[in-house]
């Protein structure tokens, strides 16, 4: 034992420290969004809104690479956790309904309770709203209660004037909180509406958290399935802008009243140039959220 | 067969093999969405004493869904290897839990039994160990693949790279992929799930990636995820593809809800063993994920974790290069949290090793599931201790287009650092001819994109 005590150090099993390293200050990194410091990142930056050229410290980021990331990360967990306030669908001029959830977690773990209107909700839909419309338009929380707040009123009357300008009517203002997709189905089969639209907050990705979603279906009823949806995502600033969404919901909707179906079934052909498809879409930025 | 166990004189009685396999497992909030999971942890318990001294014959004789009901259980049926079945049908789950975890098994021994095994039982045992015995099975099992590359050899640690980008951009794909290459990334294969399923896209994509390769030199793989049915159209119109891909699930019924079936599958193959554009012999390329199958409503009753077997038991019939677990996308409904998370990753790994695939792991969770990025980082340890075939790599770990989180280009060289493990020989000699990894460490051109023309 004391032979392998030797063997390893017999006073101190560390060698000697070594005399004091100079440290110098590493090559500074520069986020994307200021590129001027790599030609690879500016290029890449003009196709991507990926991290690239964002260099390295041993195998690991720079500090302010991480700190990038953690901000971003933090936007998009706010607007997850974000709630529409009591109260906000009346002050923006909508007929407020509520799911069968009651808190944030059961809206995240059951989404067959965020299908179903509560039962007061379910009473208001039939008391105060207009019946017999061609469309219902419903905004609603989704998975960014944030997306919804900041975009939905104004995605919501483009629609409305849209569908106005095509000849539809267009049924009661509704804002519903804690709401899934196939919400729709219920309340455009409570208002017996041609066809139904919801318009929701989307799953946020990293440093966003501002995109809506929008489903529509044609003959809503409880039991209809996601083949029997259209959908519109990514709207918003740096995606598909509101005002042309709204007229490809509007377009969308139209189509369905006139060939009476809707999802895998309807006939885009005509629709092409208005309904988007692979189009145009605007060169995103990545914006820099940590300025020191 | 006895559905019935007592723990402190009060006795528990389950109605048949699909409860106790269900009622059996740890918490997940997706069994919990299905009503199939235990009501509190002793009758947790109490079901793992059933499914203790159920033997492996007991598993085969009762699938969780019906042989007359189930494509895939009759495919896993019909093909299970009788020679290799014999040689363990007679132990109990909780025996053959012994039998795998003691040191004179060997990952040899292993893979001499996985063609007898049925996806049920790798879901039996599974239930029964903890995270350690997961991982410590899981590192001894052994399976190599090829393809234009070696996988799964002993002490490797590979990883696909994934440069997606939201409207398929491919300039934008091709700078991602030059980056994560310059960081030792991408040696699995260079695979890109495109925002647009068409063929002329999913053409133009691997065409674009082909060239990048060629133009270097690099040995590995290259696909693009797209519908396997439009993967097969690109093909005929005579695209390069070294791998080709699908999603799978543990149903017949769910598999109906992708939109693929085993004769699709079959064919699939057939055309890629033809056109395909690697030296082979394994080809294909599938990505699982607990909770797939309940989203479609084709769960048939049972838990999450059997189904899942039970996608592998698919992906066997098909000699796949490639098999990972998207572990923490589907959400919170499935696996709410970090532990779930994490727990799901070491469960998948281990039984896709179990029954001979070259198993990965998609370590990610979305934004809106209770996982921290501290708590990621540590599944990514784990994985990798645990033998992991591959992870994923992306920018910062950050998918700009299907918006979740994963594993980073500089996540991989940390970890190959951390566990001590290389990519395959075959690009392991490659990143030092290109000075960007030598031996253990960083070479001078490491994360230098200029090194990849």
């Amino acid at each position: 034992m004391d032979a392998l005590r030797d063997e390893i150090g017999s006073s101190d099993p560390l060698p000697p420290i070594p005399p004091m390293p100079v440290v110098p200050a590493p090559p500074e990194r520069v986020y994307t969004p200021r590129p001027e410091k790599s030609a690879f990142a500016e290029q890449a930056a003009r196709h991507t809104t990926a991290l690239l050229g964002i260099g390295h410290v041993g195998t690991r980021y720079a500090t302010n690479v991480v700190l990038q990331f953690q901000a971003e990360l933090a936007v998009a967990h706010a607007a997850v956790g974000a709630e529409l306030p009591d109260g906000w669908a009346e002050q923006n001029g909508f007929v407020g309904v509520r799911s069968r959830v009651t808190s944030h977690r059961e809206f995240l773990l059951r989404p067959d309770l965020g299908r179903r209107l509560d039962e007061a909700s379910l009473e208001i839909v039939r008391t105060r709203c207009t019946k017999g419309i061609d469309v219902q338009v419903i905004i609603a929380d989704g998975l960014s209660a944030v997306a919804c707040m900041q975009t939905g009123k104004a995605l919501h009357d483009a629609v409305v004037r849209a569908c106005t300008a095509r000849g539809l009517s267009v049924g009661t203002p509704i804002a519903a909180r804690f709401a899934r997709v196939w919400l729709e189905d219920e309340i455009g089969q409570e208002v017996g509406a041609k066809v139904a639209m919801i318009l929701l907050g989307e799953r946020p990705g990293l440093g966003t958290g501002d995109g809506l979603s929008a489903y529509v279906v044609h003959a809503p009823k409880i039991g209809n399935t996601d083949g029997d949806r259209n959908m519109i995502s990514n709207i918003h600033l740096r995606g598909i802008v509101p005002d042309d969404a709204a007229e490809r919901l509007a377009a969308l909707a139209q189509a369905m009243i006139a060939q009476r179906c809707s999802g895998v079934t309807l006939d885009l052909g005509r629709l092409g140039e208005v309904t988007g498809g692979r189009g145009y879409r605007a060169p995103q930025v990545r914006q820099r959220l940590v300025e020191s | 067969m006895q559905l019935a166990s007592t723990i402190r004189g009060v006795s528990y009685r389950f109605a048949s093999v699909k409860e106790v396999l269900a009622k059996a497992n740890p918490p997940k909030s997706g069994d919990d969405l299905a009503g199939v999971s235990a009501r509190d942890a002793v009758e947790r318990v109490a079901a793992r004493a059933v499914l203790a001294n159920m033997t492996l014959r007991e598993l085969r004789e009762n699938p969780v869904v019906p042989y007359e009901l189930d494509e895939l259980t009759r495919t896993v049926e019909d093909e299970l290897d009788e020679q290799a079945y014999k040689a363990i049908a007679h132990l109990t789950v909780g025996r053959f839990r012994e039998w795998l975890l003691a040191i004179e098994t060997t990952g040899a021994t292993m893979r001499a039994v996985a063609p007898g095994l049925t996806p049920e039982m790798a879901a039996g045992v599974c239930k029964l160990m903890s995270n350690f015995d997961l991982m410590t099975v899981g590192a001894k099992c052994l399976v190599v693949v090829r393809a234009n590359s070696t996988l799964g050899l002993p002490g490797r640690l590979s990883s696909r790279c994934q440069p997606n980008h939201p409207t398929d951009d491919v300039e934008g794909i091709i700078a991602s992929m030059r980056e994560g290459l310059s960081y030792g990334c991408g040696d699995a294969v260079i695979g890109v799930n495109p925002a647009t399923d068409t063929a002329q896209s999913t053409a133009e994509i691997l065409t674009a990636i082909d060239e990048v390769l060629k133009r270097n030199g690099c040995p590995t793989q290259h696909c693009v995820l797209s519908h396997v049915t439009v993967q097969m159209k690109a093909l005929e119109l005579g695209c390069p593809m070294d791998l080709m891909f699908q999603s799978v699930a543990g149903t017949e019924a769910a598999n109906k809800a992708f939109g693929i079936s085993v004769k699709l599958l079959d064919e699939a193959w057939d055309l890629m063993k033809a056109k395909g554009s690697t030296k082979g012999p394994n080809r294909m390329y599938f990505e699982t994920g607990q909770g797939s199958a309940l989203s479609s409503n084709a769960h048939h009753g049972a838990d999450q974790v059997t189904i899942e077997a039970r996608a592998y038991g698919l992906s066997r019939r098909y000699k796949p290069f490639l098999v990972n677990t998207v572990v923490g996308f589907i959400g919170p409904e499935y696996l709410e949290n970090g532990p779930q998370i994490s727990r799901a990753a070491l469960e998948d790994h281990f039984m896709g090793k179990l029954l001979g695939l070259p198993m990965g792991c998609d370590a990610c969770f979305t934004y809106h599931a209770t996982m921290t990025q501290d708590e990621l980082e540590s599944l990514k340890v784990l994985l990798g201790i645990a033998g992991c075939t591959y992870l994923m790599s992306l920018p910062v770990g950050d998918d700009i287009m299907l918006n979740y989180q994963s594993t980073s280009y500089h996540d991989i060289p940390t970890l190959r650092r951390l566990v001590n493990k290389r990519p395959t020989p075959e690009f392991d000699a490659w990143l030092d001819a290109k000075g960007i990894w030598r031996g253990d460490g960083p070479g001078p051109k490491f994360g230098d994109v200029q090194a990849i023309r």
